[in-house]
């Protein structure tokens, strides 16, 4: 065991009148002589320690304090010891150890009961400790109740309060209670001694109910069930109502796949021949197309067409229809599938390689791996440049409604069939050109002969090398494009006519550079536009390909400018194309 | 003649605020205002006491815990406790030690008593509230106690006095008082001495509020309650 020295446990005084000190004696008492333990006590006006007046009154280790050794506000010293020996200390104020006994005389009276009789409210009195001076108002204390169940184990507490009642509420009829009751100075933190405990008992007056055990649980099948139905008609309100906007909110619709024009059964099946000959076959929707949506992202050059057909008029080939009909295609099909859903931008990427049927479908494959480049597709004739920009093509209304038809009818030619004679399929020419010089995919068509035939522009033409440069590079072209305006072009001719070998024939003229000019069509001179072309372009950096940024018209196109530099030139320099830019200075 | 009617109903009308004023004074949560030497705005005895016990028991337990707050915070360790001698500036003034010193000084007296304490502690409280923001790290609670028991110290002193001239019959005697000399020691190099010094004070105002938070009860359950709280 461990040695304990004697020590001072506690000093209380109940009532602020009288104050008592405990000890404990320690495990001294049965190793020693039985040692003599004293309590002494000073005031702290005062010099001498002086002994303990009373061992007894409040038990064994105790020193009382009655009246008149008691001040209250004094400060005192208490000190345990023997002879020699100090073994504790201890210094305090009366009014700082105040702790009072506990309440009595508790009792409780009914004070209703609630209809059903489950439950029934209580008032609780008592009096106040009697040592406590309440009534002179010397000591002022304040109460905690505590209540319980009788087989319940944690207490339930009401907050402190000075009156000597309080009332509890809902009790249960059918339990037992137990209440304890605790007092403190009003002021103080410490709670004196509980006091004996009060039974309640509701079968004691005769208002028990034994039977009354049921106890109100939360309803939760109640809750879930008008909580669902509840839900349920919001719902169907919400489904119902006319609100479109919250409608959408509640139930967003839910993009169904659609290709316009194509029954989305079709898609689901996986039929792709089908769907390749329903976007193929849009007869009608074509025309209605050209005006609305213009764009041209590339134009299909067929090389192994190019190779079969020799010098044949690739206009003419151009301009038949023969290879743009497909067997499957269904002409006049009038019903709505994929009939617009060619000229939808996101389409196309479907691989279309597996239909042969129709030639616009293996165009548009040979389209696919072509699709590099995009060139400007109108020529801005010098003197069309003071008219107003929607009207970019040349001063001829005939040659701009070609143009523009012509410029249309590009980006539906592989997909196309024949919608109107003048409509060529410029892949095929192209593809000619383009078995000679490998490397340009795009061709202006910069007109339409009044026989539907084709007229495209001189392009880019680096490949075969023309050593004709001089007498075009006098000219300042624009060479941020591969197209030329006749207007250059007839110069570039004049210049260069005496360069030439000899007049060649329109056809020729395209095998060797696969261009046309307007002019070569209308003159004989233009075909040296083709080899004039040819020193012009390889001179100069080209723009890939132009985008078409605004469709002002059928007549005309505006055209960004290309990603490459451009020198910054004046509008009535260029000849090609006219920049957002420049059409945005010229445009009122 | 019409502005003789306006004058009689401009004195109607004062006549009858004034009257509104006077009989709702019940319904008066909060101080109300009387001139002084006005005879017909003045508060019951009873109201006056019970407004002297709420700021005392306020007082008493605002110092409480400014106490128990500042003992945590800085005089652990430090032993203040053995040191405490705890001689207060106002152990001069001979005040009821216990129950029966209490019931036995005559109420007057008692009163003199109290005032004479809270004035004695009006210097003290300023100067406190002052030096305990130079603390070092003197936490904000203890900061704003000090200020607050200040003011209600103020309030509770203009309150006894309108009590002892209520209840004095004959001349009020104004002499019981205890000037307060602790200034230089709450303002000691020293840390440790700055320290208990304010140890100190603040275990006298704990006391001294406690005192007479319980003088205050007991005449007004003698005075009001005839010892019959």
């Amino acid at each position: 065991d461990l040695l304990q020295w004697p020590q001072i446990s506690k000093c209380r005084s109940p009532e602020m009148e009288t104050f008592s000190c405990f000890w404990t004696a320690g495990n001294f008492y049965n190793l020693t002589v039985p040692r003599i333990l004293q309590l002494l006590y000073k005031k702290s006006n005062e010099e001498d320690w002086k002994e303990c007046p009373d061992y007894i009154t409040s038990g064994q280790n105790s020193c009382y304090f009655n009246a008149s050794y008691t001040s209250v506000w004094t400060p005192y010293c208490v000190q345990l010891a023997s002879k020699n020996e100090v073994y504790d200390k201890k210094c305090f104020s009366v009014d700082e150890i105040v702790l009072p006994d506990p309440p009595v005389h508790l009792n409780w009276t009914l004070l209703n009961t609630s209809q059903t009789g489950i439950h029934g409210d209580i008032q609780v009195r008592w009096d106040p400790p009697p040592t406590a001076d309440v009534r002179k108002g010397w000591i002022t204390l304040e109460y905690e109740l505590q209540y319980k169940e009788v087989n319940e184990t944690k207490w339930k507490e009401l907050k402190p309060r000075l009156s000597t009642m309080v009332p509890l509420y809902s009790l249960k009829t059918a339990r037992d209670y137990e209440i304890r009751i605790r007092s403190r100075q009003r002021t103080s933190e410490k709670f004196g001694e509980f006091s004996e405990i009060l039974y309640v008992s509701f079968s004691q007056i005769g208002i028990g109910c034994d039977h009354c055990t049921e106890e109100v649980e939360f309803p939760w099948f109640l809750v879930v069930v008008f909580g669902v139905c509840g839900l349920a008609v919001t719902v169907i309100s919400i489904m119902l109502s006319k609100q479109p906007r919250l409608k959408m909110l509640i139930f967003p619709p839910v993009p169904v796949p659609k290709i316009k024009g194509i029954d989305p059964d079709l898609l689901k099946k996986g039929k792709l021949d089908e769907v390749n000959s329903i976007l193929a076959c849009h007869d009608n929707y074509k025309t209605q197309l050209y005006i609305d949506d213009l764009w041209v992202e590339f134009i299909e050059l067929d090389i192994e067409d190019a190779n079969e057909k020799n010098r044949a008029s690739d206009t003419d080939r151009l301009l038949s229809e023969d290879h743009l009909k497909s067997d499957s295609c269904l002409g006049g099909k009038d019903d709505d599938s994929g009939r617009a859903s060619c000229y939808e931008p996101d389409i196309p990427e479907t691989d279309f390689s597996a239909s042969d049927t129709c030639d616009a479908t293996s165009d548009s494959d040979h389209f696919k791996k072509a699709a590099e480049k995009e060139e400007d597709l109108l020529c801005l004739d010098r003197q069309g440049n003071d008219e107003s920009l929607p009207s970019l093509a040349s001063t001829d209304p005939q040659r701009q409604h070609r143009n523009s038809q012509s410029v249309n009818s590009q980006p539906w030619a592989p997909f196309g069939d024949s919608v109107e004679s003048p409509r060529p399929s410029v892949h095929t020419q192209i593809s000619n050109q383009n078995s000679l010089t490998s490397t340009d995919f795009y061709a202006q068509v910069s007109d339409i002969t009044p026989a539907g035939r084709v007229v495209l522009s001189p392009g880019q033409k680096s490949k075969l090398g023309r050593a004709q440069h001089e007498g075009c590079t006098e000219q300042n072209f624009t060479m941020d494009n591969t197209y030329f305006c006749e207007a250059d072009v007839k110069k570039c001719i004049a210049v260069t006519s005496h360069e030439e070998n000899e007049p060649h024939v329109q056809e020729q003229g395209y095998n060797e550079d696969g261009y046309f000019t307007t002019e070569s069509l209308t003159t004989t001179v233009a075909n040296l536009g083709a080899s004039t072309a040819a020193p012009l372009s390889s001179e100069t950096p080209v723009a890939d390909y132009t985008s078409i940024h605004i469709v002002q018209s059928p007549q005309g196109l505006v055209l960004n400018a290309t990603a490459l530099a451009l020198p910054d030139k004046e509008f009535n320099v260029s000849c090609g194309y006219v920049s957002t830019d420049q059409l945005n200075k010229i445009m009122p | 003649m019409s502005t003789k009617g306006a004058s009689l109903k401009g004195l109607l009308l004062v006549a009858l605020l004034v009257s509104h004023m006077l009989l709702t004074k019940e319904g008066v949560t909060s101080l109300p205002i009387c001139p002084n030497g006005s005879v017909n705005c003045q508060l019951s005895l009873e109201e006056l006491f019970d407004r002297a016990v709420k700021l005392s028991h306020y007082i008493h337990f605002l110092s409480s815990e400014m106490f128990n707050e500042f003992d945590e915070r800085y005089a652990q360790g430090r032993g203040f406790i053995a040191k405490a001698v705890n001689s207060c500036h106002t152990a001069s003034l001979t005040t009821p030690e216990d129950k029966e010193q209490a019931q036995q000084i005559h109420h007057e007296d008692l009163l003199n008593l109290i005032l004479g304490v809270l004035r004695s502690w009006n210097d003290p409280l300023i100067h406190l509230a002052s030096e305990v923001q130079r603390i070092k790290e003197a936490p904000e609670t203890i900061l704003w106690k000090a200020v607050e028991i200040e003011e209600q110290n103020k309030r509770l002193l203009e309150g006894m006095e309108k009590i002892v001239g209520r209840v004095h019959s004959g001349e009020v005697e104004n002499d019981i008082y205890t000037p307060w000399d602790g200034l230089p020691s709450l303002q000691l190099a020293d840390e440790d001495s700055r320290l208990f010094a304010f140890y100190n004070l603040l275990h006298c105002l704990r006391r001294d509020s406690h005192k007479i938070d319980n003088y205050l009860k007991v005449l007004k359950c003698r005075l009001i309650h005839d010892n019959n709280c």
